[in-house]
């Protein structure tokens, strides 16, 4: 037993003796690479591990205990100055129901520290990453009016800090912000929007740290990559300036500004072709024969449904403004085009009722006076059977699908009259499509005549109005 | 911290923006410059200058700092890019002004019942957690200047008033604590509801107004255009309610759409009347023997749609034919095929009652009144509605 404890006692005396003089070393500053092995080693003997240098520690290294980095550099001092470099890798999206964007850039600060320089023959740089940003002291920039940001940490934060042998610090990293823009729809889809994103100091006034862009307008590179579905980058510049907060006094800001102009063409496509050629479509209307009382007065209310449609599919993906928008103005007068097209068939039909009443009083005060005359349902047969004949030709179910029995027995008692609208009757069933296309055209309301001009000339007068004040 | 008195804690906010307002979710999401002073004296130093030492969020971990929060919040957090948000400045007399940078999502109940020509009055609640009322006193610095705003547009409402206040709030295990409040009310733009649902919903009323001025010898014509008008103001109806939360009470925008949707499904029981007045009207004429042979005609246009010009008396222009000689010959004769179709056979009993049978033999004044009545009382709603409500 005895014997155990003594040879325990001896090892733990080495064990002890060790770490001294490791811990001793360890005090020393180190400035040169320790050597892997004596040249002309054997094999044999153990090869010190090249991975296992005794570096010091980097706090030893750059003195970080020796000072307090709760401090800003020169406190109590003049104001430090710190540059601003940003490097623009994308612009992830612009939303318009929030009005916001979300934008991936490379963020750099350039400062000077004394209390981190360190000797060196060689006056290179020494490059760190995010765990040595909690123990020195560096710019606290923050993002006005943004809503959420962070800075990305996969696989390890993305922070780099570079120090320089006098003391000066290249701090940076990645970050997403997703920041407030105004917009102003009121030439949606044909506008342009300007957005900023702001950086300020959140501690410390122009008293304290003075924010500038590094290189000027140079400051700001973008990728040659950054390309919107929707938008197109016209322009990024940088400005700078000062704010003031009534509790806290003047801090210096820096202003990322850029230009987006919308495409136009996704709109064209979705909202002003289908729209256009509803409002073509409600013009058919005014060319099919007024006595076609279903067809008409159907093909006007669904060109109103399907307008209604697509004016309810536009706003669903816009946020409520309280101003009228572009698209909102070109919409809206086309469903009043399409509304006026079912409106003016009402007025056809109106006045064509009224006037066959009147056509009916005077037949019946001829009928009075003339005894002679047959019964009047041979004319009424007669013009019955233009009509029939015109359509039953084409189609029998084009009307309402009941075809008439009693057609063939009412041709012998026809007998031609004078009829204020009807300026030729023929006695003939209808049996040149020549005489059937006249009819039809002497059949013709005045109000569908004018309207065959006026609807398409008024539309493309809007839309010439439309698209010079827009474009 | 001394034990013995309550610490005053003086509060200042400066609203930097409100990020959205959910009906849905009946929340709002505000950012805000929250600070905080106190004095704590033994974070004074000598100074010969008298200035204030700015430091980050780095110290804030090691001395002792009021904690407030936000009651009835969902989300709250203190953003922290590129560094935590947060400024400590401390004076040589050890005052301590101390303010941090928060987004916070809030509850706010929100009713609904005159929507959308509603206000809202929401408020954000700022209270200690762990200090009562005993040992932590918190008060508006400026009183009600204390409240400072951004320029904050929001895109549906408008911002009518911020202001401040102060209470205490009990709670039966802890005690009482003070609580200050920040109220704002909202005011929303009724633009956009008035373009996106009451001008289509006015438009489809207009438009179920048209049938009374077609042929009521049009059937599918007067049928289809009242059908399609009610399948339009549900669709309306249906696109306005996919944006609201399921309350249970009737809103101001659903007394409008329901009212219209009334009218346009009124005008279509009205040509269901018209037509079948017409039609009992038609059949008695028949039985009178006062039709001539061209009745067929008239119900082939009922079917049809298509005018067939023929001497029915079934407009107002028209006078009761006298029997002239040829119809009673060939009325037999053509009897047997002028069996009604479908729809138009007659089962019932005469009429009994004098104004049905008024009606009835002048079906077009169904009509005509109808021209004048609808859009009267469409009016005289709107007139009572927005008087009401604005």
């Amino acid at each position: 037993m005895p014997c155990y404890a003594r040879i325990l006692f001896i090892v733990l005396c080495l064990i002890l003796l060790g770490e001294c003089r490791k811990h001793r070393s360890r005090r020393k500053r180190w400035s040169a690479p320790a050597e892997g092995h004596k040249p002309g080693t054997p094999l044999s003997k153990k090869v010190a591990d090249g991975t296992k240098s005794k570096k010091l520690k980097t706090s030893h290294l750059l003195r970080i205990d020796e000072h307090d980095f709760t401090m800003r550099p020169a406190f109590a001092g003049p104001a430090v100055p710190v540059g601003v470099d940003v490097q623009v890798e994308s612009l992830d999206s612009i939303s318009e129901v929030d009005m916001d964007f979300t934008m991936t850039l490379y963020l750099r600060h350039y400062w000077k520290d004394e209390r981190l320089a360190f000797l060196s023959t060689t006056n290179k740089s020494m490059t760190f990453d995010g765990r040595l940003v909690k123990k020195i002291w560096v710019p606290d920039v923050f993002f006005v009016h943004s809503k959420r940001s962070f800075i990305h940490d996969t696989t390890t934060e993305n922070i780099m800090l570079r120090v320089f042998p006098d003391g000066h610090v290249l701090y940076s990293l990645r970050v997403t912000v997703t920041a407030a823009c105004n917009m102003d729809f009121s030439r949606f889809p044909l506008d342009s929007q300007t957005c900023t994103l702001e950086l300020e100091s959140y501690a410390y006034t122009d008293e304290d740290l003075m924010l500038y862009w590094k290189s000027g307008d140079e400051s700001l590179r973008t990728d040659d990559r950054i390309s919107l579905s929707q938008f197109l980058i016209q322009k990024f510049h940088t400005s700078s300036r000062l704010a003031f907060y009534s509790s806290t006094g003047w801090y210096n800001r820096l202003y990322i500004n850029f230009t987006l102009r919308r495409h136009i063409f996704f709109f064209l496509l979705q909202t002003y072709f289908p729209a256009t050629l509803m409002v073509m479509l409600s013009w058919v209307s005014f060319w099919i024969d007024r006595r076609a009382v279903p067809a008409r007065v159907s093909l006007g209310i669904t060109t109103v449904l399907t307008m209604s449609t697509i004016i309810t599919g536009v706003n669903a993906s816009m946020p409520r403004v309280s101003y009228i928008k572009a698209v909102d103005i070109y919409l809206w007068v086309s469903f009043v085009f399409v509304f006026l097209s079912v409106l003016e068939y009402a007025a056809v039909n109106y006045l064509t009722t009224v006037r066959d009443g009147k056509d009916r009083k005077l037949r019946e005060k001829a009928r009075e006076q003339s005894q002679n005359l047959p019964c009047t349902c041979g004319m009424s047969h007669g013009r019955t059977m233009m009509l029939d004949g015109t359509y039953s030709e084409a189609d029998a179910n084009s009307l309402a699908g009941y075809t008439r029995g009693s057609m063939a027995a009412d041709d012998a008692s026809e007998k031609p009259e004078r009829i204020v609208v009807h300026l030729s009757l023929d006695n003939e069933p209808t049996e040149t499509k020549k005489k059937k296309g006249f009819r039809i055209i002497q059949n013709t309301h005045a109000i569908d005549t004018s309207s065959r001009m006026i609807f398409p000339g008024a539309y493309i007068l809007f839309n010439l109005i439309y698209w010079c004040v827009y474009c | 911290m001394v034990s013995g008195a309550a610490i005053p804690v003086g509060i200042d906010v400066q609203v930097e923006s409100i990020d959205g307002i959910s009906e849905v979710n009946m929340d709002f999401t505000i950012t805000l410059y929250l600070r905080h002073y106190w004095k704590d004296e033994r974070l004074a130093f000598p100074s010969r200058t008298n200035q204030s030492r700015t430091f980050d969020s780095r110290l804030v971990k090691k001395i002792w700092v009021p904690d407030v929060f936000f009651v009835h919040s969902k989300r709250s957090f203190i953003h922290d890019t590129t560094m935590e948000n947060i400024m400590l400045r401390v004076y040589p007399d050890g005052n301590i002004l101390y303010s941090v940078r928060v987004t916070v999502t809030a509850l706010c109940s929100m009713d609904f019942s005159s929507f959308p020509l509603d206000t809202q009055n929401c408020s954000l609640e700022l209270e200690s957690y762990a200090y009562n009322e005993n040992d932590l006193m918190l008060y508006w610095k400026n009183g009600n200047d204390s409240l400072r705003t951004d320029e904050i547009v929001l895109s549906q409402f408008f911002i009518e008033h911020f202001h401040a206040s102060s209470g205490l709030a009990f709670y039966s295990s802890t005690g009482w604590y003070n609580r200050l409040f920040i109220n704002f009310i909202l005011r929303r733009h009724i633009f956009f509801f008035m373009l996106q649902t009451y001008f289509p919903t006015m438009l489809m009323v207009v438009l179920s107004w048209v049938s009374f001025w077609i042929d009521r010898r049009a059937v599918p014509a007067r049928v289809s255009l009242g059908i399609t008008t009610v399948l339009t103001m549900s669709t309306i109806i249906t696109g306005v309610s996919s944006a609201m939360p399921q309350v249970s009470y009737v809103k101001a925008v659903d007394i409008y759409l329901w009212t219209s949707f009334l009218f346009v499904f009124l005008s279509v029981i009205e040509y269901a009347a018209v037509n079948y007045c017409t039609t009992l009207e038609e059949m008695r004429k028949m039985k009178r023997g006062k039709i001539p042979s061209t009745s067929n005609a008239s119900q082939a246009m009922a079917f049809d749609g298509c005018f067939h010009d023929n001497d029915m008396e079934l407009t107002p222009f028209s006078r009761m034919a006298p029997a002239l000689t040829s119809d009673p010959l060939t009325t037999p004769t053509l009897t047997p095929d002028l069996r009604p179709t479908e729809g138009t056979r007659l089962r019932r009993q005469r009429s009994v009652r004098e104004n049905v049978d008024l009606f009835v033999s002048n079906s077009y004044m169904i009509d005509s009144y109808s021209r004048l009545a609808f859009p009267l009382s469409y009016l005289l709603f709107n007139i009572i509605y927005w008087c009401f409500y604005s």
